[in-house]
């Protein structure tokens, strides 16, 4: 009898498994991708939708019983490579797939915590990244996981077991390429950035064929350059020599580091874009178009639709990467295509998401001492007289100028959330100022070099970092929440009137949305510089963030370095849910 | 001359002064290089004449003397080429005291230091040591009647321009004079590769380093390019007077840097340095602060 019933069980777990598996089994479609948002059962993009909005409709969680949210599991990254992970977990089919710093990528089952697999990208000995060892996520498509590596590749694996489907070089590590973005999926096509630090490289944005990492376009960010539509000429890049002199244009810069986001309606990809080179503004007089901008580009042919430039003329290593968020809104009594992008300036702008118009421009930090405002009708910042750094001269110390944000930004790589429910932005912002000066005794390649010092410090004496909810409408500030050490880490808004985000002090805290009250936290152990998710699973919403200090901030020091110096490298995926 | 030397560096370096050193037990580090029979020595790659790879060989002055200083110790060498960082600052970082966040490990000794009393002082985790060369900017043009090597640089406007790209000739070119010389400026990976295009009939006039000129013309040479005159006068306004060249060892491997100050300076003293850089074409310059008179 109890033999029998076994069987019968088995019989119909089979059935069960039979009836669930295929549809799971061909993975998801760029359909299921861009429906992301509205499929609260799975997170199957960067930003939990092609908007990227990082807003959930779950409420099961909620500000009344959030303080009973509780660790399901954890999982480690496990070996040395215990630093850095600014990752974002993607949740499908019952696992959860994370990247790992040094270009890794692993697969963990969603309701155990028990790994599966673990891929680790073979990096080539002499690589050197600028800006730490960190990636920030990975694509999901049919059965693939697809992320970028340090030694700019684009290598897709196979989701159920980690063995590799594809892998492309994206650029030449040996000329200082890099990649460390989650991609996107667009039309059955994989789209990147891609990075940098090294002198002389120009940005573009790509998209590759999904199934065989083909090259079907590519759009080079910097005026002059010529782009490509399935290995044909597709017109240059705006105008050569409109916005940069003599042959400058050429190692321009411009890179597109940190991804981008997918509008479907315009058929849109929006992707910002870098400082441009050399770093003395002094030799490169012009706008240099389009560096530190955002460009709207069509999804199918790669050519620029618009660009808007948060910075002209970048002199202070602002860069204007920061994602662009789509959303819909009421302004001046008109249901409006809006798009939004808190940029490393200071600034957070609103921009009509279909041809690039102004509507709204206002600070998100305490200070911006490079421009006071943003001239609504030309769009261009009103710059402060004094506030650029000065040309070096090649023989003294130069004179000190006190700029803020300091380069590391307003905000940096760390995304914001948008709440439809409550229509703020949740940005993850700042304050921190630098003073800068030419350098005369500065060496580059065992040669005389003429750099720039600077030191980063705070300007406020209770925090460095602000979690602050903007209305986009208004530019007012609704609430803001003081964190001691710099926010590096992303953010998530829940219709359960939460918003997430994490701390390098090692929480990850929940606020009440609408006033920013304190509501939960949770010590894991090390900072959190992930962008946590949430999903529901057998009727129980869950949320997950990666564990581990490190990125930019760490590799600076001075004063700020104060706020951090107690805090622990890790590798953890941490997975929580309510304490029923 | 050595004694006024090693006063000098016990000044720039942080802690113990050379009579210090014996009582401090810092042999290991040179006994620990001998022990294993390897020297790792870290040099620039793509820095020709300096150190560069062709044909799976690593070349070059610096390349040259790391050798003769491993033969001295009787060890092998194991040449390390690493892409520059942002700064010297950072290499020494990578190379030197550290090692590279991607497991490059560090090395015994970085060539091509600067050998600068302010720069040492910053660099605390790191001794510089060694100075074995004069370096300094200078330019050369290629050899027809309508180039005037000698001539003031604002009457360059309008010739072709070669530089390095982000580097002191390049802010030169670009910057100085009002920037009237900004639109004739074409950008090089290297300066050996911006004195080389004027063999090749790509620019007129190139600004680099005295020995990416002198080696770049002797290339040029054997490879049967168009002649290239150096310039004899000094550049005006030039945004470096010059700097002197060493080498690096970690705070805590005195003895093994000194060993080699020591077989570098003896390789000075008996020709041997001379014949090295004579190799790639260039003339040994003795470094300032080992120069008599400062």
């Amino acid at each position: 009898m109890k033999r029998r019933f076994t069987h019968i069980m088995a019989a119909l777990a089979a059935a069960g498994s039979a009836l669930a598996v295929p549809a799971m089994a061909e993975g998801p479609t760029t359909a299921d991708i861009m429906n992301d948002a509205n499929t609260p059962g799975d997170v199957i993009s960067y930003g939990m939708g092609p908007w990227q909005q990082r807003f959930s409709t779950l409420d099961k969680l909620n500000s009344t019983n959030v303080s009973k949210l509780v660790p399901a599991f954890a999982a480690s990254l496990g070996g040395e490579k215990q630093r850095g992970q600014e990752s974002q977990p993607i949740v499908y089919d019952g696992t959860i797939y994370v990247t790992g710093s040094y270009s890794r990528v692993f697969a963990f089952d969603a309701k155990t915590g028990e790994k599966k697999w673990e891929y680790n990208a073979r990096l080539p000995d002499g690589i050197m990244p600028c800006c730490d060892v960190v990636n920030r996520g990975a694509a999901i498509h049919g059965d693939k996981i697809i992320f970028a590596t340090l030694d700019a590749r684009l290598i897709a694996l196979n989701r159920e077991n980690g063995k590799v489907i594809w892998n492309k070089k994206i650029g030449d590590y040996q000329a200082g390429y890099s990649a460390t973005a989650a991609p996107i999926i667009v039309k059955d096509m994989v789209i990147t950035g891609n990075s940098g630090g090294e002198f002389g490289i120009v940005g573009a944005v790509e998209a590759r064929n999904v199934d065989t990492g083909e090259l079907v376009w590519h759009r080079p960010t910097i005026e002059g350059h010529m782009g490509t539509l399935n290995g044909q000429d597709n017109g240059i890049t705006g105008k050569t020599n409109a916005t940069w002199e003599g042959d400058l244009w050429k190692t321009g810069g411009g890179a597109t580091w940190l991804g981008g986001t997918y509008d479907p309606g315009t058929n849109l990809v929006y992707f910002g874009t870098g400082n441009p080179a050399p770093w003395n503004s002094h030799l490169r007089p012009g706008d240099n178009l389009y560096t530190s901008s955002t460009l709207a580009i069509d999804a199918d042919t790669g050519k620029i639709k618009w660009h808007y430039q948060t910075t002209p003329h970048d002199g202070w290593d602002f860069d204007g990467v920061n994602e662009f968020i789509p959303f819909d809104a009421k302004m001046g009594g008109k249901n409006m295509k809006l798009g939004a992008k808190a940029d490393r300036n200071g600034f957070f702008y609103v921009l009509d998401r279909t041809n690039g118009k102004l509507m709204g421009a206002h600070k998100f930090v305490m200070q911006t001492t490079w421009a006071d405002s943003i001239d609504l009708k030309t769009g261009r910042p009103n710059f402060t007289e004094g506030g650029r750094p000065g040309a070096p001269s090649g023989a003294e110390k130069g004179e000190v100028v006190f700029s803020s944000p300091s380069f590391l930004g307003g905000k940096n790589w760390m995304p914001m959330a948008y709440s439809q429910d409550t229509e703020l932005f949740y940005i993850p912002s700042n304050d921190w100022g630098m003073d800068i000066w030419n350098e005369p005794i500065a060496y580059k390649k065992g040669a005389a070099y003429l750099g720039a010092g600077f030191t980063i410090k705070p300007i406020a004496e209770d925090h460095i970092g602000a979690l602050r909810a903007m209305d986009p409408k208004t530019g007012k500030i609704v609430w803001e929440y003081k964190n001691p050490a710099p926010l590096w880490g992303g953010v998530l808004a829940t219709r359960g009137n939460l918003v997430f985000t994490g701390t390098p002090e090692g929480y990850l805290k929940a606020f009440d949305a609408k006033t920013g009250q304190e509501l939960w936290k949770f010590q894991t152990g090390s900072g959190v510089v992930g962008s946590p998710v949430t999903w529901e699973q057998d009727g129980e919403q869950y949320v997950a963030v990666m564990s581990g200090w490190g990125g930019a901030v760490p590799l600076w020091g001075g004063e700020v370095a104060k706020t951090f110096k107690e805090i622990s490298q890790g590798g953890m995926l941490w997975v929580f849910k309510l304490n029923n | 001359m050595r004694p006024s030397r090693r006063a000098f560096l016990g000044g720039i370096s942080a802690a113990a002064g050379a009579l210090a050193l014996p009582a401090l037990g810092n042999a290991a580090p040179l006994a620990r290089v001998k022990e294993l029979g390897v020297l790792r020595v870290g040099l620039y790659q793509k820095n020709r004449p300096w150190s560069w790879e062709e044909d799976g060989q690593v070349m070059g002055i610096d390349a040259d003397i790391a050798r003769a200083c491993a033969d001295a110790l009787g060890v092998k060498t194991d040449l390390a080429l690493f892409p520059a960082d942002e700064e010297v600052s950072d290499d020494l970082r990578n190379v030197v005291w550290r090692g590279g966040l991607l497991g490059f490990r560090r090395c015994d000794v970085m060539m091509h230091v600067p050998f600068d009393r302010q720069f040492a002082a910053q660099e605390t985790e790191v001794v510089i040591l060694a100075p074995y060369y004069r370096e300094s900017f200078t330019a050369a043009c290629a050899n027809d009647a309508a180039t005037d090597c000698e001539g003031v640089p604002t009457q360059f406007r309008g010739k072709r321009l070669a530089a390095e790209i982000d580097s002191i000739p390049d802010f030169y070119l670009v910057g100085s004079f009002g920037g009237i010389l900004r639109p004739d400026v074409g950008h090089y990976t290297t300066g050996y590769e911006a004195v080389s295009a004027l063999g090749e009939g790509k620019a007129d006039i190139a600004v680099a380093t005295r020995a990416q000129v002198e080696s770049a013309m002797a290339g040029n040479k054997a490879n049967g390019g168009a002649d290239i005159v150096p310039r004899q006068g000094p550049l005006p306004a030039m945004l470096s007077p010059g700097w002197d060249i060493g080498i690096a060892v970690r705070e805590d491997s005195r003895s093994l840097g000194f060993r080699l100050e020591d077989l570098i300076h003896g390789m000075a003293e008996s020709g041997q340095l001379k014949d090295i850089f004579a190799r790639h074409g260039v003339e040994w310059r003795n470094a300032l602060a080992l120069q008599p008179n400062t």
